[in-house]
């Protein structure tokens, strides 16, 4: 490894510089009214950052992931955990879960704004549906690789069922949980602006698709950067989050599940 | 697993989604919920198979799936290449690992208006978006893959006499396929979802415009149709790949 690379964050840095190198030379290459240049969409970032009701907007968004993903995760993990140790929890959810997978969760949102309306319930359950499913995959697949014998001291020791599920099998099971998280973080981050743009009330996403309909084209693309920032942040405070919890453990596999909805 | 196991198993299986339904069919029944809001499971099973010999109707699955493989294609071939590149050559990995770190987390739905003004409302920003969101699990899988293969594999070829770039995909992409289609199944679902919402946000045709077009209209029995299809669609596709799946991998050990 060159000296560069050994400085952390520099490596992203210049790929991000030469990204939006790439987007100004296109933009001047093909002079497009629906390609601005690099600069004068991120002169427009600041001045939606300003703006106290975008930034309402923004926080409402941000509120409404925690949200719906705090739910998931309280949901998911228990749930992906007993179907890791018990084969008929394990047979009885998993050919409701392989027809929920493709169906994309935002798609559920005009059959359920009818129900819930447009507001903050609606938006909150399709974050919370899509953060669930591979959460519960990947704590399902983590308990079921848990070793044996490690339980089998567990009782021996006179823990029972519930004590050994917290004490032994989560912790186990962490490593592989965290992969399930990491793909939950930015399967909430998609939802989020899909969720907004079909039930347009508030949010980023309400901002980025009135934007394109107003024909604003600075606008959508500063949005999307701020977008991109946002899924950025998460993912390195996510990174900074894992040695913290689980270093013990080697990475288990890096392929997170990245996109989807 | 017994034969005898496995069936009880599939039963388990089944009763959820049996639950599931008779809860609908329940609800929609008590008139606890108005039937705009939801229609009772029969009749949006009847209109699925009524629509299912409709030929409109199937030029709009039809236009879906293509767009689907179109950009599922695009996505594996330049992931599988740019993996393979990646494993094989030291500097093409320092290019492409800060790209994928900043690109990777970066939600690409929120990229689709930016596609939409480039590359027009037509299939080709749609086929763009579902490649930008099906090539990171792919070109992932495939790098991990091809970076675990044992060296050692390498050598021998080369010893035999297979020149370096040949042995890359010879011998390391063949070793590495477990890994490589494991990538290719999430990015065919990713696929599958990403192109529906896709035709959610901008379109004129294919499954995603028909549920729009259905709620724009309060017709709640076809709005469940695109979804009930979609979700099959999804189901078909995982179990051809599973099946072309487990034909390719004939020679290698049994996993999981």
């Amino acid at each position: 490894m060159t000296r560069i690379s050994a400085i952390p964050g520099l490596p992203p840095l210049i790929a991000a510089a030469a990204l939006l190198a790439l987007w100004e030379l296109a933009a001047h290459t093909f002079d497009i009214s629906g390609l601005p240049p690099a600069h004068v969409a991120l002169r427009e970032v600041p001045v939606i950052l300003s703006d106290p009701e975008a930034l309402l907007n923004i926080l409402a968004s941000i509120r409404r992931m925690l949200i719906g993903f705090a739910l998931a995760l309280s949901f998911a993990i228990p749930v992906g955990l007993m179907m890791g140790r018990a084969r008929l929890v394990a047979a009885f959810f998993n050919p409701l879960l392989m027809i929920i997978y493709p169906v994309p969760k935002a798609a559920l949102m005009p059959i359920i704004m009818l129900w819930l309306g447009v507001g903050d319930a609606s938006k909150t359950l399709v974050i919370f549906l899509g953060v669930s499913l591979p959460v519960i995959y990947h704590s399902y697949q983590g308990a079921r690789a848990v070793e044996e014998k490690m339980l089998w001291s567990a009782a021996a020791m006179g823990m029972n069922a519930r004590a050994r599920l917290l004490r032994v099998v989560f912790p186990a099971a962490l490593p592989e949980i965290m992969v399930g998280i990491r793909t939950g973080l930015v399967l909430a981050l998609i939802t989020m602006v899909t969720s907004e743009m079909i039930a347009r009330k508030q949010g980023v996403g309400d901002i980025l698709f009135n934007a394109l309909a107003m024909a604003q084209y600075e606008t959508v693309y500063a949005t999307i950067v701020i977008i991109g920032l946002l899924g950025f942040a998460i993912d390195v405070g996510f990174e900074w989050l894992r040695p913290r919890l689980v270093g013990w453990a080697d990475p288990v596999h890096e392929i997170a599940v990245v996109g989807s909805t | 697993m017994t034969a005898a196991r496995r069936t009880g198993e599939i039963a388990i299986g089944i009763l959820p989604i049996a639950l599931v339904i008779a809860l609908w069919h329940g609800i929609a029944m008590s008139g606890i919920a108005p039937a705009v809001l939801l229609p009772p499971p029969a009749a949006v099973f009847a209109r699925l198979i009524e629509q299912a010999g409709n030929p409109q109707f199937l030029e709009h699955v039809g236009v879906t799936l293509f767009r689907l493989f179109a950009g599922f294609s695009i996505a594996l071939v330049v992931g599988v290449t740019l993996g393979v590149a990646a494993t094989g050559s030291k500097l093409i990995e320092s290019l492409i690992k800060p790209l994928v770190r900043v690109l990777a987390p970066l939600p690409k739905v929120a990229l689709y208006p930016a596609m939409v003004l480039i590359l027009g409302f037509d299939d080709a920003s749609k086929i763009a978006l579902v490649v930008a969101d099906a090539v990171f699990p792919i070109l992932l899988a495939t790098w991990q893959g091809t970076s675990a293969v044992d060296t050692k594999l390498v050598w021998s070829a080369r010893a035999a006499g297979c020149p370096p770039r040949r042995a890359l995909f010879t011998v390391v992409l063949m070793a590495a396929l477990p890994s490589v289609l494991t990538g290719c199944r999430i990015g065919l679902i990713i696929s599958c979802i990403v192109v529906f919402l896709a035709e959610m946000i901008t379109s004129t045709d294919g499954l995603g415009y028909l549920l729009v077009r259905a709620g724009r209209n309060f017709q709640t029995v076809d709005m469940f149709v695109p979804l009930i299809s979609i979700s099959i669609l999804g189901l078909t596709l995982n179990a051809g790949f599973n099946a072309l799946r487990r034909w390719l991998l004939r020679g290698f050990a049994e996993e999981g």
